[in-house]
């Protein structure tokens, strides 16, 4: 396609592979979803615990701080002498990063609830569990899906690097544009996708992450 | 106390990551018992091939197909073959294998190198060669059309009285090749290239079209043979072993889906070397993904229903 432009080459490739990038562009986002998932289900609980009993917060947190510091395409290629290629090695690597984020704001977030308003719900003779759901939960729910927030735009980074071991996604469509002779436009057609969908999803838990914020319900009354 | 503390979270960690592994995610098609999976190199040639696989596989079976994109080598590919982290080779050149993977010089004679390979895959390492897709890469000399009258070219043997002034591009990685490579060439065809540039195999082609070389080794599949209307030599001593493009599937899928052979067999000599040609040249000049060549290409063809078993 030589004689055109760079955006005229991208608004063909789009015209003519619209329907690949689409189904790329749904299992990126799954790919990242499940990591993220997998982590917010052994993450939350973890945190709850950690807030419970503080002598293993530093411990489970400094696991959690030393998995982070491992370079990305470090540790996929460490997990794939172990899991070997494929996608399921990158939703663990994704999980793993994710791990960090989503247990350190849990915590964060349980830490920061007020031991008046805990204390009050002795009072009135909640159980644990009822102080944990009723009380505990919905005023650390802002801060455990800004956990969640950073997790998944991280994720959704690793994602993409995720093609190198084979996992396809975006990121597929990125390292095809640079082996290409003239691949610019596949490049672009790779990457802005990729972080359409990072903006996207920043915004959409940007938002939940404020109507779950029990500072902006106060405003509202 | 403390060491404890941390060698029990660190075998969490991994007994949570090995579970993790193990596991199917659905939309994903992955590590579930009906997935097939696919090996490709990083090459235009093998994505489209790959792709072309996968859509025949899911059109005649209700098995899933993932592909493993992007492999470095020939070398890696066979290790992921090797390891069970791929069922199915896109291609495999059988030059490719018998000098990078069973590390012996070519006899120059195609039909014992090629049984040879697929011998000692199917003996040693379990692997199955199926047949021929009906092209082969190999490495090739050409020229422009304007050089080729102008020398009077046909084989590579022509190129002789014009070698000491002529301009070669060559892959980098032929330089110093054992067997095939550029001390092999010299010794059988009795002459060498007195400017010889090393570069990396994507750039020949352009360097040739624009005039900045006078004779390249590209690939006999290159789309921008056909784009550029490049002439290749003949091979007159027959020093290229042929690259016999084929797919290679492990014993053990084929044992369990019996029915993958037949459907790759379909494949079997239907595509040219002047159809590998167009098809990479949709990829690489047309800015197709290799997926959508792949699924207009059997599109035409009505997925070779009816064709051999």
């Amino acid at each position: 396609m030589a004689g055109m432009n760079l955006w005229q080459q991208l608004i063909t490739y789009f015209m003519q592979n619209g329907m690949y990038v689409l189904q790329q562009f749904g299992r990126h986002f799954l790919i990242s979803i499940y990591g993220v998932l997998l982590a917010a289900i052994v993450g939350i609980p973890l945190g709850i615990f950690i807030s419970r009993y503080r002598k293993l917060s530093s411990t489970v947190v400094g696991l959690a701080n030393v998995i982070q510091t491992i370079p990305s395409l470090a540790m996929l290629s460490i997990l794939m002498l172990g899991l070997g290629l494929g996608v399921n090695t990158v939703i663990v690597t994704v999980f793993l990063y994710s791990l960090l984020p989503i247990l350190k704001n849990t915590y964060t977030g349980m830490q920061n609830v007020n031991k008046d308003v805990i204390d009050a719900g002795k009072g009135i003779g909640m159980t644990s569990w009822q102080r944990l759901y009723y009380v505990e939960l919905p005023l650390s729910m802002s801060v455990i899906m800004a956990g969640l927030r950073n997790a998944l735009v991280l994720a959704i980074g690793i994602t993409a690097i995720g093609s190198f071991v084979g996992a396809g996604g975006l990121g597929d469509i990125i390292i095809r544009g640079t082996n290409a002779t003239d691949g610019g436009a596949i490049i672009l057609a790779g990457a802005l996708p990729t972080a359409l969908m990072a903006i996207i999803a920043d915004g959409v838990l940007g938002f939940l992450e404020h109507r779950l914020d029990p500072s902006s319900k106060k405003v509202k009354n | 106390m403390k060491k404890k503390k941390w060698a029990f979270l660190l075998s969490l960690v991994g007994v949570l990551t090995l579970t993790l592994a193990g596991c199917g995610f659905p939309g994903l098609s992955n590590s579930s018992s009906n997935t097939v999976r696919i090996a490709a190199q990083s090459t235009t040639e093998q994505q489209i091939v790959a792709a072309i696989d996968k859509q025949m596989i899911e059109h005649y079976t209700p098995l899933k197909v993932t592909i493993i994109q992007n492999l470095g080598s020939a070398n890696v590919s066979f290790a992921a073959l090797r390891n069970g982290d791929a069922d199915i080779s896109a291609i495999r050149y059988n030059g490719t294998d018998l000098s990078d993977i069973l590390g012996k010089t070519t006899s120059h004679n195609p039909t014992k190198d090629n049984r040879t390979v697929v011998k000692t895959f199917k003996n040693k390492y379990h692997l199955i060669y199926l047949k021929s897709y009906g092209f082969a890469d190999t490495y090739s000399w050409m020229v422009t059309q304007k050089t080729a009258k102008k020398y009077h070219l046909n084989n590579v043997s022509d190129m002789k009285a014009h070698a000491a002034e002529m301009k070669a591009g060559i892959d980098q990685a032929w330089r110093d090749r054992r067997g095939d490579g550029y001390d092999g060439f010299k010794q059988i065809y009795g002459f060498g290239f007195n400017h010889l540039y090393s570069m990396q195999i994507g750039l020949v082609y352009d360097a040739l079209a624009s005039g900045k070389m006078d004779a390249v080794l590209g690939y006999s599949t290159d789309g921008r043979i056909s784009s550029y209307n490049l002439k290749m030599l003949k091979d007159n001593k027959h020093y290229f072993p042929p690259y016999e493009a084929s797919p290679v599937a492990t014993e053990a899928i084929l044992k369990k889906h019996p029915e993958l052979k037949p459907v790759l067999n379909k494949l079997a000599g239907k595509i040219s070397v002047k159809t590998m040609q167009k098809l990479n040249y949709q990829v690489d000049n047309d800015l197709e993904e290799p997926d959508v060549v792949a699924a207009k290409f059997l599109k035409t063809h009505h997925y070779f229903e009816g064709g051999s078993n």
